[in-house]
């Protein structure tokens, strides 16, 4: 497999080679990065035998099976343009997502620097073999996920169609990619060191909602009912679009149609990548590599930050509430502190808080008028219940960091069990992250209903609680930021969503029904608040033992 | 050997991972207020040993005692009294060392004040007062090293277990250690030394157990393993137990292989 590929490159050798790489040491450094892809174990697979390989094939299956989703509802299109136009831009927003989710740690991966470096290798061979290693999975990606899109294409418009979107597939993935190159290198040129890395953290996260965004809003404007005859408006701003140049680009080639329109059209989808590749690697790869050994020596070199020793205000109220024994206490300060400054975790998390707003907001604004019925009704429990979506995040994203080997300290330490660690642990991140969040929103559900629906803002609240707590106990007991992202995403996550959905689903519908009755939701509170001591009193320690401990955890 | 009160008592000690057998049968006790140089070839099962005796590692075959407790059952117990300062082991990156320690004494239940006060006089023997609030990130190996050794001291344990505590520290910092490990065992701390640096572990010890494949080869002090074999140096005798004699002739196809 890793050779087939090496090969289809053989044919760009004097490309690479115009680039200013070594074609010899650019092979080499693809198919070493190949071969630990290939021989990487993820996390949770890593005692097994035959993990193997396993995964590419799984992540492509999953991969088909979404495309085919998609595939299913672009059937009915008529219009040859916007078929296309709808496959590139669902391709294009996954790849995005794809980079900014997984190959950000690849193309700014510095561990492999000690061994490359200091070989005596020209100028922008490191910089074109980690392109090139983020385009073939790309490419993998966007094939797998327009599988079905191809073959309507060629069912429907026939082959030479099908061929050529094919082709501008492979002009889309380059666009894409270079586009996130460019990007990623300017905003390098901007910062160094620590800045940088804080810099690169928030610009991930504000990409992960800005697309989230541009998805609900987008599909609020698609008129579902006329979706046969959707044809997409050319206007002026339309030659700005980049999925429209390669529909466009296959428009024109399949219908023979070259007038000014489709012109333009093929002219933006073959300059605008070249440019975008001439670009990234004339003006900024040169930088790329140094701003890497920035990156890299970027909390040494950097001004070094010192920790003031003072906890914040907000730590000193929500302490009593959250914490009862003195290790528990000493877990909770730790975690407080690191869980502040994690950039991993903090990339998890964050994003999720901008979804939720988002998906809050979408009908407020697409229904305006609708806002002082909304007061009317008990609609505020969607609001407050819906966050437990954000609390559901909180014991994944605890276990992601780059902290692998740091929990030998526990095993020397004369703990009897480890539960209490984990106690302090999911909340100090609750207390920390999700309720001055959960503040906010309630302050706006008063704002709208009256203070009268506070008793219903604390049940929630309890209600979230109890469920974040039994579901970070429930999970695999690893110590926190200790997994490699990668290890956590993919299919199981959704899943998780799905099985938390019912019960938070039945509590809400439980405290709506109550609510029938007068002051009868009151009963919850108590009812939660047993609940919660039940949890961290007995079954945590029941369930948080050294032998579970063990099973997730090297040592 | 046997003095009248051991500290650790170490019988038939056997470790397997998976079919490899690491450890053959390990018999070993020790007295307290000395330092233990334990020493052998890489792979000879140093740190497997270092790691049993510290409960990181809690499959083994045959029965371990430290201060008179059982290993299996009062791990507990001996965790209390016992230090461990491992071979550049990951410290949680994001803390700084004061948070680190105070995270650490408060688990061993020290209060706040009294480990921040140790903590930081520990820190300022390495002279690294002035890094105290600054993140773990920022330091190089050789302070990061000091601040496992730091954080190991601070409950005042019994018994040290050190697996390479010299690795990456500068001459300074190597004599002070060496002075700290003296000035500890002389009140009476056990100090168990594992190491393949011959010379340090020379000058320190006070008992030598040399290791190779899982087995104890040789055992004593220094002066008592000489008179047995008349070599002039440590790191002879370990030549000559080990099996390794032919070094030279190595070193020169070592050489050939360049000139080829």
């Amino acid at each position: 497999m890793v050779r087939f590929i090496l090969l289809l490159f053989r044919p760009f050798r004097w490309l690479i080679d115009n680039m200013g790489a070594d074609y010899t040491q650019f092979i080499r450094i693809l198919q070493l990065k190949l071969t630990l892809d290939d021989r990487r174990t993820k996390g949770f697979l890593k005692n097994s035998q035959n993990a193997q390989g396993k995964m590419l094939i799984r992540q492509s299956f999953g991969q088909i099976l979404m495309g085919s989703f998609f595939g299913i509802v672009l059937i009915l299109i008529k219009s040859q343009f916007t078929f296309y136009y709808f496959s590139h831009t669902f391709i294009m927003a996954m790849m995005a997502m794809m980079i900014i989710s997984e190959f950000t740690t690849i193309l700014f991966d510095t561990t492999e620097n000690v061994i490359i470096q200091p070989l005596p290798i020209k100028g922008n061979t490191v910089s074109l073999a980690r392109n090139a290693h983020i385009f073939i999975y790309l490419t993998l990606m966007a094939f797998n996920l327009s599988l079905l899109s191809i073959i309507i294409a060629i069912y429907k418009f026939g082959l030479l169609s099908g061929v050529i979107f094919i082709v501008t597939l492979f002009l889309n993935v380059l666009f894409t990619l270079f586009l996130a190159n460019v990007l990623y290198l300017g905003i390098m040129r901007l910062a160094s060191g620590e800045k940088l890395k804080n810099l690169l953290m928030y610009f991930q996260i504000f990409i992960a909602i800005f697309f989230m965004a541009a998805y609900q809003f987008g599909l609020k404007l698609v008129d579902k009912s006329h979706i046969q005859d959707m044809v997409l408006p050319v206007h002026w701003f339309t030659y700005l679009i980049p999925p429209a140049f390669f529909s466009g680009f296959t428009e024109g080639f399949a219908t023979l149609n070259f007038d000014l329109p489709h012109l333009l059209f093929i002219g933006e989808a073959l300059v605008v990548p070249v440019l975008c590749f001439y670009l990234s690697g004339k003006y900024l790869t040169p930088v790329f590599n140094r701003k890497l050994m920035d990156l890299e020596q970027g909390d040494r070199s950097s001004k070094v930050k010192i920790e003031s020793s003072k906890s914040s205000l907000w730590y000193q109220l929500i302490l009593p509430f959250f914490v009862f024994n003195a290790s528990e206490r000493a877990s909770f300060k730790m975690m407080w502190k690191m869980t502040g400054r994690e950039r991993l975790f903090k990339q998890t998390l964050l994003p999720s808080f901008g979804y939720i707003v988002i998906m809050v907001m979408v009908p407020f604004v697409s229904n305006p008028q609708s806002f002082g019925e909304l007061a009317q009704g008990n609609k505020y429990l969607i609001f407050l219940y819906i966050l437990i979506l954000v609390a559901a995040t909180l014991p994944r994203a605890l276990q992601i960091g780059a902290n692998q080997q740091a929990a030998w300290i526990f095993k020397t330490l004369p703990i009897n069990s480890p539960a209490d660690f984990f106690k302090g642990t999911i909340k100090a991140a609750f207390a920390k992250f999700f309720i001055p969040f959960y503040l906010g929103i309630a302050i706006v559900v008063c704002a709208i209903w009256g203070i009268k629906v506070l008793p219903d803002v604390i049940i929630a609240l309890l209600a979230i609680y109890l469920g974040t707590l039994l579901m970070y106990f429930f999970d695999n007991l690893n110590f926190p930021f200790s997994l490699e992202k990668t290890a956590v995403q993919g299919g199981a996550a959704a899943f998780r969503i799905f099985g938390l959905m019912i019960p938070a689903v039945a509590a809400g519908y439980l405290h709506k029904y109550l609510l029938n009755f007068n002051h009868a939701n009151l009963i919850l509170i108590p009812t939660y608040l047993g609940a919660i001591v039940y949890v961290n009193r007995i079954i945590v320690y029941k369930r948080v033992t050294w032998r579970q401990v063990d099973q997730s955890n090297n040592f | 050997m046997k003095n009248n009160h051991t500290i650790v008592e170490i019988r038939n000690l056997v470790k397997y991972y998976g079919n490899h057998q690491v450890l053959h049968g390990i018999n070993l006790d020790i007295s307290p207020g000395q330092i233990i140089g334990y020493i052998g070839p890489n792979g000879a099962g140093k740190s497997t040993t270092v790691k049993i005796l510290c409960g990181l590692i809690q499959e083994f075959q045959g029965e371990v005692t430290i201060f008179g407790k059982n290993l299996r059952n009062q791990a507990l117990d001996i965790k209390k009294q016992v230090g461990y300062i491992p071979e550049n082991a990951v410290l949680y990156e994001a803390l700084t060392p004061l948070e680190f320690m105070e995270f650490v004494g408060e688990m061993r239940g020290l209060g706040v004040e009294q480990t921040r006060e140790k903590g930081t006089a520990l820190m300022n023997i390495f002279e690294m007062k002035p890094n105290l609030d600054q993140r773990i990130s920022t330091f190089s190996k050789g302070m990061r090293q000091k601040v496992l050794i730091c954080s190991a001291l601070l409950h005042n344990p019994d018994l040290i277990f050190m697996d390479e505590p010299l690795s990456g520290l500068d001459a300074n910092s190597v004599i002070m250690v060496k002075e700290m490990l003296i000035h500890l065992a002389r009140e009476g701390k056990t100090v168990f030394y594992s190491s393949h640096l011959m010379d340090v572990v020379e000058k320190i010890s006070d008992r030598i157990i040399l290791i190779d494949q899982g087995k104890v080869i040789a055992d004593g002090s220094f002066e008592e393993l000489n008179k047995l074999s008349n070599d002039e140096n440590l790191e002879k005798m370990f030549t000559r137990l080990t099996g390794n004699t032919n070094h030279e002739e190595k070193a020169e196809a070592f050489i050939n292989a360049f000139e080829k």
